[in-house]
């Protein structure tokens, strides 16, 4: 079951990945980076770490997903990107990918991570949490503040008045 | 004079009966039988009394009343009826027509008119199933330049996030289709979807009311999605979990919303932003984009977005009487049935009254139900109130609120959860 749930997953993710680089319509292109994402997502649930996957869910699929479909709507296509690619560029891209691809594989297949087998259940989210208020915490609190900082930039700028009106009138 | 079949041959009606008896035939070998055997071979069949309840068995026994009973309490426990039925779709789709009728009447009353009357003789109670009928008899129409994949797909796709948002709601202990241990991060999930399928539909619909409707939509929800989710960090603070079932349950003393006024107040705002209700519904503004991104759809894709947000409403209201109104906790109405009555049945007189088997649920079962709907139904109420009262806001207003009034807010929450928590008021050894 667990495998034929893998084998879809995978299937569906690199074929979306595929999909998400080589198709025409920049729209469906991002509407098929969403599928690699979501797949992504089926991962973490298939090794039993539901948090994380509804995190993947949430941030990837639900913002960041939006934020490039917004890109794309709002800006036309011909302003971003100049078209430039013939055989050549392709078949190095390819070959490129291929031999990345193998040399990863060949680190991770001779890294000995395929022969680990484990029954020890999943880590609890909340194993986590205590792990990061107690071990980690200096982690935990420059993660707050560069996250608040990011939320007072945010805000900062959504105040921001438009100082050209006010040149404008004076 | 006239005959009913003019040219009647006796032949032909012979023809026409052997006819339609093959093509019986053929169609119940094709596609009944193997039909039945797919049921048969993976479809895992429940045993009552020891019994495998085949779809043969199963149609013999719901012949007869007694062993009907154990075979309509196993469907009412499984899974299908879960997803399709009582905690799920069914349910909320009658809530969310009976919503659609309340607002319409309540909404006529607030603003003195009459609202639906004719449709029904009592109070146009009948109005709902006419807009229904008519909404499924329309024509659906496809503008031309439409991208036709993605127009179609939308409307389902908003329901079935709705759907999706339904299951991960717990209505009664143990009634909820999906009872996950991340479900409110579950929910924040599936919320994330609906701006993605507004502007995908509003952008596939090629068109400029739809298209500035879905920007508009996209917009007022992400920006609102923010403070919802800070608004909720306080409950998780409080109760140390993210399984809403387990959320309801700890507010069986003291339902939160009496300690977390300001939490309570952001989420329902938030969710007027999220459901697009006035005053924030800017994405439908019919009075400046004709109805925003829902401009071009028509027939019964306009009704299944329609649906799709109705039912939205509800999960909303349901999640928010979860969070901060207890859920289904309140006194039980009626006490149990006793032990004596369940068994031996009531005997009055000469007549003996035994039904075995029933009652269907406990009466815990029951009242938790109808304390959930009751206030799910205020919750409701006092989403659907603002219609009648508050006019449309302008975008920069609804920005400004959602971006720097209520995250501020929002973080006031979280303070004040922290420090009941550190004030021992809640938590290990607290009061509550």
């Amino acid at each position: 079951m667990a495998d034929a749930a893998f084998l879809a997953l995978s299937v569906l993710t690199i074929a979306s990945a595929i999909a998400a680089l080589e198709l025409r319509s920049l729209v469906y292109g991002a509407i098929a980076l969403m599928g690699t994402l979501g797949g992504i997502a089926g991962f973490f649930l298939l090794l039993d770490s539901p948090f994380v996957a509804m995190f993947q869910i949430a941030v990837y699929v639900g913002s960041i997903a939006v934020l490039i479909l917004f890109t794309v709507m709002l800006v036309r296509r011909e302003l971003i990107f100049t078209k430039v690619e013939d055989r050549r560029r392709r078949l190095a891209g390819v070959g490129l990918m291929l031999v990345a691809m193998a040399s990863l594989g060949a680190v991770i297949v001779n890294s000995g991570i395929s022969g680990i087998t484990t029954d020890e259940p999943a880590v609890d989210f909340r194993e986590i949490g205590a792990d990061f208020l107690v071990r980690y915490w200096p982690a935990l609190i420059l993660m707050g503040l560069v996250l608040s900082g990011a939320v007072t930039g945010a805000m900062v700028l959504a105040r921001r008045e438009d100082t050209e009106d006010d040149q404008r009138a004076g | 004079m006239s005959v009913i079949a003019p040219r009647f041959k006796f032949s032909e009606f012979v023809k026409s009966i052997i006819e339609n008896a093959f093509w019986i035939v053929v169609i119940m070998t094709l596609v009944g039988l193997p039909m039945a055997m797919i049921v048969l071979f993976y479809v895992d069949l429940p045993v009552i009394d020891g019994a495998l309840v085949t779809p043969f068995l199963a149609l013999t026994w719901l012949s007869h009343p007694e062993l009907a009973l154990p075979l309509l309490k196993s469907f009412l426990t499984s899974d299908a009826f879960r997803i399709l039925a009582f905690p799920g779709f069914g349910f909320a789709a009658l809530v969310a027509a009976g919503t659609i009728f309340v607002e319409r009447k309540m909404l006529a009353k607030l603003q003195l008119r009459v609202g639906p009357f004719y449709c029904g003789k009592i109070e146009g109670i009948l109005q709902l199933a006419g807009d229904g009928l008519k909404l499924i008899s329309k024509e659906i129409i496809i503008p031309a330049k439409a991208d036709k994949p993605l127009f179609i797909v939308a409307p389902l796709l908003f329901v079935g996030a709705a759907a999706a948002f339904v299951a991960l709601i717990p209505v009664a202990p143990g009634w909820v289709v999906a009872d996950v241990d991340v479900g409110l991060l579950a929910v924040f999930a599936v919320i994330g979807f609906f701006p993605i399928i507004t502007v995908l539909s509003a952008w596939s619909a090629n068109s400029k009311f739809p298209f500035i409707g879905g920007i508009r939509a996209l917009y007022q929800m992400v920006s609102f999605e923010i403070p919802l989710i800070l608004s909720c960090l306080g409950v998780v603070l409080l109760t140390g979990t993210l399984n809403l079932t387990e959320i309801a349950q700890s507010q069986q003393v003291i339902p939160w919303i009496v300690l977390m006024p300001i939490g309570a107040i952001v989420f329902f705002i938030c969710m007027l932003a999220e459901l697009e209700r006035i005053p924030f519904d800017l994405p439908e503004a019919e009075s400046e984009i004709v109805a925003g991104w829902l401009t071009e759809f028509s027939g019964m894709m306009y009704g299944l977005v329609q649906l799709g947000s109705y039912v939205k409403l509800y999960a909303f209201s349901a999640l928010f009487v979860v969070l901060f109104l207890g859920g289904w906790s309140g006194p039980v109405f009626w006490p149990p049935l006793e032990q004596e009555l369940l068994e031996s049945g009531q005997t009055l007189g000469p007549i003996k009254l035994q039904l075995p088997g029933l009652p269907l649920f406990s009466q815990e079962f029951f009242s938790a139900v109808i304390w959930f709907v009751l206030k799910t139904a205020a919750v409701i109420f006092f989403v659907l109130l603002p219609r009648g009262v508050f006019p449309r806001i302008r975008i920069d207003m609804l920005l400004r609120i959602g971006w720097y009034k209520l995250i501020a807010m929002a973080f006031v929450n979280i303070f004040v959860a922290l420090g009941l928590v550190y004030a021992g008021v809640v938590g290990p050894g607290g009061i509550f």
